[in-house]
């Protein structure tokens, strides 16, 4: 008798982003920013780029969101050959972006507008995420009256309620307080749990990329090319809901050491 | 909060408080006047206001009296300067060129903002744009607009057309200039995140770039039609048979200092309301805006 082994991998199955041999020079290729990489996310994945300083993650970043183009090289999303930026890919920057002119509602109600999402449809999802981002009782203010943390979130619900198959964030809290920025941290996997998207984030502080990702990534310094990747296995596939519980997992002092570790002998 | 809190932090809720009276007046260093960056109350603003104006007035009095008696009636005193207004405006009909001036100003920089901010908002936009006029536009803004009045008369003669192409020469290569810097000023990040949003070029221009850049154009407008009132009197210098120019030109072939002063006078306050109306509209069209320091 003959078991055919039942072959689990549907066609749907592609990654929702491919990188194939990316390599991007600048300065007429005198210099190289990004030296050969290749990687996919997995669906539903929070990965994190972390590398030092001036390797080549915003690059990388920006040329995932057809911001900028590679030297050499291919992307694909789910399996389609991609140029230039589109709303598949949804980009949250660290600098604050939320529109001045615009009250934070009409910020979040923006990006649906574009799409051409009906009148009715586009305000209940945009209340819906003004709530789920805690904004609902500033949803016609302006962002002057906004502090950072808040501008950040209405990005934060901009970007969701277009619903990008890919979020990209650039240390979209980099700017922020300490105490604002573990808040948002938490509130992003929240919402990234709830949403399911697949989530790309530059960091340089070891601790965030530790909490959000499930999948580090990480570049060596210039040119920029995958040092490590490292799946976060020590979460047990679990987002963790409130950061200090991060300090009570074995394996999460580690982790962090190691990651120190390869910094540390990168700057060297 | 876990009520077996960590031994080595230790509270302070529960220590009693032993200053049941108030703490200690604190008493601030004394003001300077000189203090870096420090803004004035709208009222001490008000005051300082005034005694600049008043100094200003002050020494123009005081000049006039300190000018030897012959030489005295060419530098004429503020309540002579006030009388020959006040004779202007209810002998002379000098309302009719006043208003005849702003229409000049207000029709030459109506036109010089709709032709300068579209360009300079595209050159600011686009590369290719910048690229195909820039270094034109620059020659242009080197040229002095006096020097195009024995074309523009040639051109159109004594006419209004004339005054109305020269006030429009003046202003707008400069505005172009300045509309440009403010719409490369934006944040680049406002563009990015309407690409990324999967707008189209022209909602990015319209929705996105225009907005973003309108509150600084219209800091440019307000300083060129200062600009373009400056020109004003050189404009209707030449055959001009009305407006507040050439009413000055006339009172100079006769010596009618008191009447050029008025004429100073009066631009000077229009040149002032003028301001007053643009900061005005602009509280009104952006009231999302930052107040901007001036
Ligand atoms: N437009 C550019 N022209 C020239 N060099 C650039 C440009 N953009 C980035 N670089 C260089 O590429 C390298 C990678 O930059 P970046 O991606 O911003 O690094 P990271 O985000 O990891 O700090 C840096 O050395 C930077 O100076
Ligand atoms: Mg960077």
């Amino acid at each position: 008798m003959n078991i055919v082994a039942k072959d689990f991998t549907p066609v749907t199955n592609v990654p929702p982003l491919k990188a194939t041999r990316i390599t991007k020079e600048y300065l007429g290729g005198s210099f190289k920013a990004l030296d050969d990489v290749s990687f996919e996310l997995h669906d539903n994945q929070i990965t994190a780029f972390v590398g030092p300083s001036g390797c080549g993650k915003t690059t990388m970043l920006r040329i995932i969101a057809g911001l900028e183009y590679p030297t050499r090289g291919r992307l694909e999303v789910f399996g389609k050959n991609v140029q230039g930026p589109g709303p598949d890919r949804g980009m949250i920057f660290q600098a604050y972006t939320s529109f001045p002119w615009l009250t934070a509602m009409q910020n979040v109600e923006y990006g649906m507008k574009i799409l051409k999402v009906p009148a009715a449809e586009r305000r209940e999802r945009t209340m819906n995420f003004l709530k789920l981002v805690h904004l609902e009782k500033f949803a016609n203010a302006y962002p002057r009256a906004l502090s950072g943390g808040m501008k950040q979130r209405v990005a934060l619900a901009r970007t969701l309620a277009q619903n990008p198959a890919i979020i990209l964030m650039d240390e979209p809290f980099g700017a922020l307080d300490a105490q604002v920025r573990w808040e948002m941290q938490e509130l992003m996997i929240e919402l990234i749990e709830r949403e399911k998207k697949t989530v790309v984030a530059i960091t340089h502080d070891i601790e965030e990329a530790i909490y959000l990702a499930d999948r580090i990534i990480f570049f060596s310094r210039q040119p920029g090319r995958i040092k490590a990747d490292i799946p976060l296995t020590f979460k047990g596939g679990r987002r963790i809901k409130q950061k200090e519980e991060l300090l009570e997992m074995p394996g999460y002092a580690e982790l962090e050491r190691q990651l120190f570790a390869m910094m540390r002998e990168e700057i060297k | 909060m876990s009520k077996s809190r960590d031994a080595s932090v230790s509270s302070l809720e529960n220590l009693p408080s032993e200053n049941a009276e108030a703490a200690p007046l604190y008493i601030p260093p004394k003001e300077r006047f000189f203090e870096f960056r420090r803004q004035p109350s709208a009222q001490r603003a008000a005051v300082l206001a005034f005694i600049g104006a008043l100094a200003f007035f002050g020494l123009w009095e005081a000049g006039h009296y300190l000018t030897p008696a012959p030489a005295r009636k060419f530098f004429p005193s503020i309540g002579e300067v006030g009388s020959a207004l006040y004779v202007l405006f209810a002998e002379r009909n000098f309302l009719h060129d006043v208003s005849i001036s702003c229409g000049r100003i207000f029709v030459s920089f109506l036109a010089a903002s709709a032709i300068g901010v579209p360009i300079g908002i595209l050159m600011g936009c686009f590369g290719n744009i910048r690229a195909l006029f820039n270094p034109t536009l620059t020659a242009w803004r080197y040229l002095p607009a006096a020097s195009f009045i024995p074309l523009l008369l040639v051109w159109f003669g004594p006419t209004d057309q004339a005054k109305i192409a020269l006030l429009f020469i003046g202003v707008i290569f400069f505005l172009i200039s300045l509309v440009l810097d403010n719409t490369t000023a934006i944040q680049k990040e406002f563009v990015e995140a309407g690409l990324t949003m999967g707008a189209s070029r022209r909602v990015i221009l319209t929705g996105i770039v225009v907005p973003a850049a309108l509150p600084a154009i219209f800091d440019s407008m307000r300083n060129m039609i200062a600009v373009s009132w400056t020109y004003l009197v050189i404009a209707e210098i030449v055959g001009a048979q009305d407006g507040i120019g050439a009413v000055m030109m006339r009172a100079g072939r006769f010596l009618n200092v008191d009447v050029i002063m008025a004429g100073i006078v009066t631009i000077g306050a229009l040149g002032l309301l003028t301001d007053l109306i643009f900061r005005g509209a602009c509280r009104v069209l952006f009231p999302w805006n930052v107040e901007r320091r001036s």
